[in-house]
């Protein structure tokens, strides 16, 4: 893989960057975070693929490159199928 | 009585043992660990025994009652159930049974067992230095701001231990992918062999969140970084659903080895094979992966959200579905074969049996209804003592005497172990069952006395469990006799067709003179030299 | 001199060896973003019924020096992927110049976090040493700062680990330890390297833009 390429990869991040903490200045309400977020999501797709190598080699780099992610939002999905449904069900008491 | 094969583990001497890479003699280490650590447990659990016999609770203060519960829980938990059968049998067996040279870090591998020691040590002598009276469960905000206790050192010692699971964890995983000999597929493998490969996955996606909750409580006691803490609106149920996550799954960690090591002995004793080869597959995946989504329903009582917990407990009701099905395949195996009961067969049919009413039992508390009067009742320690003790104690004797002579390469005595198997049964029986029923009729658990009424059963639990200790004892004994005094085994006394059999016992450092191939599941020729 | 990979007895050959440790690396990748999960899950979870009192807490972060971090440690995440091109290509001299720069970035972090941390302290916002609000959000703001340093006390414990390793790294290089038929290890360093940039991806959102718009 060429110089040049990994300069560009560097370049899109740091343009992303700035792109996340100008968003961040806009009032957009629950959208900052999502925004920022899937930005994010972008970055680490680019850091992943492009200098980790996760999807040049076998297919099952790929999968345990995902594995924690999608434990990881298993477990914040699932807490949060508590905390998301907790305040709108008062004790009846 | 100097003899072919046991030679080989007495080459070198202690130092060598301490420094090997062998993932065999590793094995061996950590059974030894886990011997010491089980009767560290087995101890603790005498001692709350002894104290229930008489409702006064007049043997132990509320408070020793506490930290002995506690000591039991701790130990038993995560020094001997969680590492007994993945780091023994499977550290041993794996790379036989895949035909490789070793596992594929071997020095990871080892300290991976000093990691182990080392924590569990720590914790022992925090426990018995200061003790902890927070359950093995650590609960906030007890844990974190009431307790008094050695809190943060135990924690330590079992966040230290962690790293040994996912050091395992790692190695096992690797080894599966990376060494299995030619011909080796996936849908060829055997079922230990999966189970371990399932295990390692809960080992390596869970023990990170238990080791960094953990870390989370010593740092609310020692750095007052409180994000439990009530007082600043922290919360307390956080920290459950962080444990459970870990906690559920690690229940999975103990069974299903035990249900791997099932699926060798009944083939080998039924003379025939699994019924069902893929579904076992199939279930063990699903189980590894929807138990780990069902974590809420140790919460019901909690706080936790209604609708939260019908998800939780329709989930927990899903991932009996995989477990119904093994032990529909198990018995579908046992029928029309030529059953011998030599005493591994006797361990894996108690499994089954025992297994069976610990899941059924498991489902009742599943159902929020049922599971809202029963929580920390006896009925609740009944339940997940007949799948971990009755389930994954059961199966790791039974797979010990059934690799036996394949570890050591020699025959134990038969007639005894069968006796202790029979007397295991009936000891575990007559010290838990009476727990449902005191359960049932809302004996609370935790308690160091308890109403008069409830007394009769006490007292048959208590004398179930000292039947029950000495069928444990009686292994000891007699797997030690057979070191001196046993038979030679030879390569495949069971006529087994497992490819671990098809070499030597024990088996030499790089386990086959020459490499094996596979051509279908369970069946393995040695390749011409 | 290029050093030759040694194959451990288990092994067939040497790709089969390097390819179970870069295998192991990524399963060791899964279980570090699961320990970073546990706080990323406590911050949901507290975030869900705070999200007022961490708005206003997240504008007592220093957003200029959390962009300059960010900046810094993706600059290094493109530099390690660089070195250890080098190191392949066999150009020993320029993989060893760009180790140094990642662990000296790596380190110019730490210190930017450092003086975070001062100031911080002066503005009493230490839970546990320090801390004294005003308002109806001082519990919250409490509870966000908790989770703030646990997870940047974590994160830089990482970058911490990883400037040691790069340092060992970058002098092993130099001595001529690795080339291109030798680079497994610097290679998993990187992989590593790259992971505590990603949690840090997701760190600078969480922690410093909340509540900065209008």
């Amino acid at each position: 893989m060429s110089v040049s390429r990994y300069l560009m990869v560097l370049a899109a991040l740091l343009a992303l960057l700035a792109l996340t903490a100008g968003l961040a200045l806009l009032k957009l309400g629950p959208f900052n975070t999502i925004l920022a977020l899937s930005i994010s999501c972008i970055k680490t797709a680019l850091v992943m693929s492009i200098f980790m190598h996760a999807t040049e080699g076998r297919r099952l780099t790929i999968m345990v490159s995902l594995l924690g992610f999608i434990w990881l939002a298993i477990l914040i999905g699932f807490a949060l199928t508590d905390y998301g449904t907790r305040a709108s069900l008062p004790a009846p008491w | 009585m100097t003899t072919i094969d046991a030679a080989f583990y007495r080459e070198g001497g202690l130092r060598s043992w301490l420094t090997t890479h062998d993932h065999k003699r590793i094995a061996i280490l950590y059974a030894l660990g886990i011997t010491f650590y089980f009767l560290l447990g087995g101890a603790a659990a005498t001692m709350i025994r002894l104290n229930l016999v008489n409702p006064a609770g007049s043997l132990l203060s509320a408070e020793t009652y506490n930290k002995t519960f506690t000591f039991h829980g701790v130990v038993m938990v995560w020094f001997f159930l969680i590492p007994s059968i993945p780091t023994t049998l499977g550290n041993f067996l794996l790379p036989l049974m895949i035909g490789a040279r070793d596992v594929a870090f071997p020095r990871l591998n080892l300290a991976s067992w000093y990691l182990y020691m080392a924590g569990g040590l720590f914790t022992v002598a925090a426990l018995l230095a200061g003790g902890v009276d927070t359950g093995w469960t650590f609960y906030t905000p007890f844990s974190t701001m009431f307790s008094n206790t050695h809190v943060y050192l135990v924690v330590i010692g079992v966040f230290v231990t962690g790293f040994a699971s996912i050091l395992t964890g790692v190695n096992f995983i690797v080894t599966v992918h990376t060494l299995r000999m030619p011909g080796m597929t996936w849908f060829r493998l055997p079922l230990f062999v999966w189970t371990m490969y399932a295990v390692s996955l809960v080992m390596v996606l869970a023990t990170p969140v238990l080791a960094m909750t953990l870390a989370l409580i010593a740092l609310e006691r020692l750095a007052h970084l409180g994000i439990f803490d009530p007082a600043l609106g922290g919360d307390p149920l956080l920290f459950q659903h962080l444990f459970w996550f870990y906690s559920h799954p690690a229940v999975y960690i103990m069974i299903l080895p035990a249900m791997g090591v099932v699926s060798e002995i009944i083939p080998c004793f039924v003379r025939r094979r699994i019924f069902g080869y893929r579904f076992m597959t199939y279930s063990i995946l699903a189980i590894t992966v929807i138990g780990f989504m069902v974590w809420g329903h140790h919460m019901f009582v909690a706080g936790q959200s209604m609708y939260a917990s019908l998800l939780f407990s329709i989930l927990s009701f899903v991932v009996a579905v995989p477990s119904a099905i093994k032990v529909f395949n198990w018995t579908a195996t046992l029928r029309k074969g030529a059953i011998t009961f030599e005493a591994p067969m006797l361990y894996a049919l108690g499994f089954i049996g025992l297994f069976m009413l610990g899941g059924l039992t498991g489902l009742m508390l599943a159902a929020p209804a049922l599971d809202i009067p029963l929580t920390d009742t006896y009925f609740v320690v009944a339940h997940f003592h007949y799948v971990m003790v009755g389930g994954s104690v059961m199966a790791y004797l039974g797979g010990l005497h059934y690799w036996w002579p394949k570890i050591t390469g020699r025959l134990y005595s038969e007639s005894w172990a069968r006796a202790a198997a029979i007397l295991m049964f009936f000891g575990f029986n007559l010290t838990f069952f009476p727990q449902y029923v005191l359960g049932y009729e809302g004996m609370p658990r935790r308690y160091h006395s308890y109403l008069p009424d409830f007394q009769a059963l006490n007292v048959l639990s208590s004398a179930g469990a000292s039947i029950l200790a000495l069928a444990y004892l009686m292994p000891i004994a007699y797997l030690l006799w057979s070191l001196r005094a046993g038979q030679p085994a030879g390569n495949n006394p069971w006529n087994a067709r497992g490819l671990e059999w098809q070499t030597s016992s024990p088996p030499p450092e790089e386990n086959f003179r020459h490499q094996p191939v596979v051509r279908e599941a369970y069946a393995y020729d040695e390749a011409a030299p | 001199m290029t050093a030759a990979a040694q194959v451990a007895d288990q092994y067939d050959d040497a790709g089969q060896q390097r390819y179970a440790a870069t295998l192991g690396m990524w399963v060791f990748l899964a279980t570090e973003i699961l320990f970073f999960g546990v706080l990323f899950a406590s911050y949901a979870a507290l975030r869900f019924q705070y999200d007022q009192g961490f708005a206003v807490a997240s504008r007592h972060t220093d957003m200029l020096l959390g962009t300059l971090e960010t900046g810094v440690l993706l600059t290094s995440s493109s530099l390690i992927a660089l070195a250890v091109r080098a190191v392949r290509l066999n150009e020993r001299r320029s993989a060893v110049t760009l180790m140094a720069a990642t662990a000296a970035l790596g380190l110019t972090f730490l210190v930017m976090h450092g003086f975070e941390y001062y100031k911080e302290y002066t503005e009493h916002l230490i839970p546990g040493i320090d801390f004294s609000q005003p308002g109806v959000h001082a519990h919250a703001v409490e509870l966000f700062f908790c989770l703030y340093y646990c997870i940047t006390g974590f994160h830089s414990l990482h970058v911490a680990i990883g400037v040691v390793v790069i340092s060992t790294l970058a002098v092993r290089v130099a001595r001529g330890s690795f080339g291109p038929h030798r680079y497994t290890f610097p290679e998993l360093a990187a992989l590593y390297w790259h992971l505590v940039d990603i949690i840090w991806i997701f760190v600078f959102p969480l922690l410093y833009l909340i509540g900065r718009g209008g």
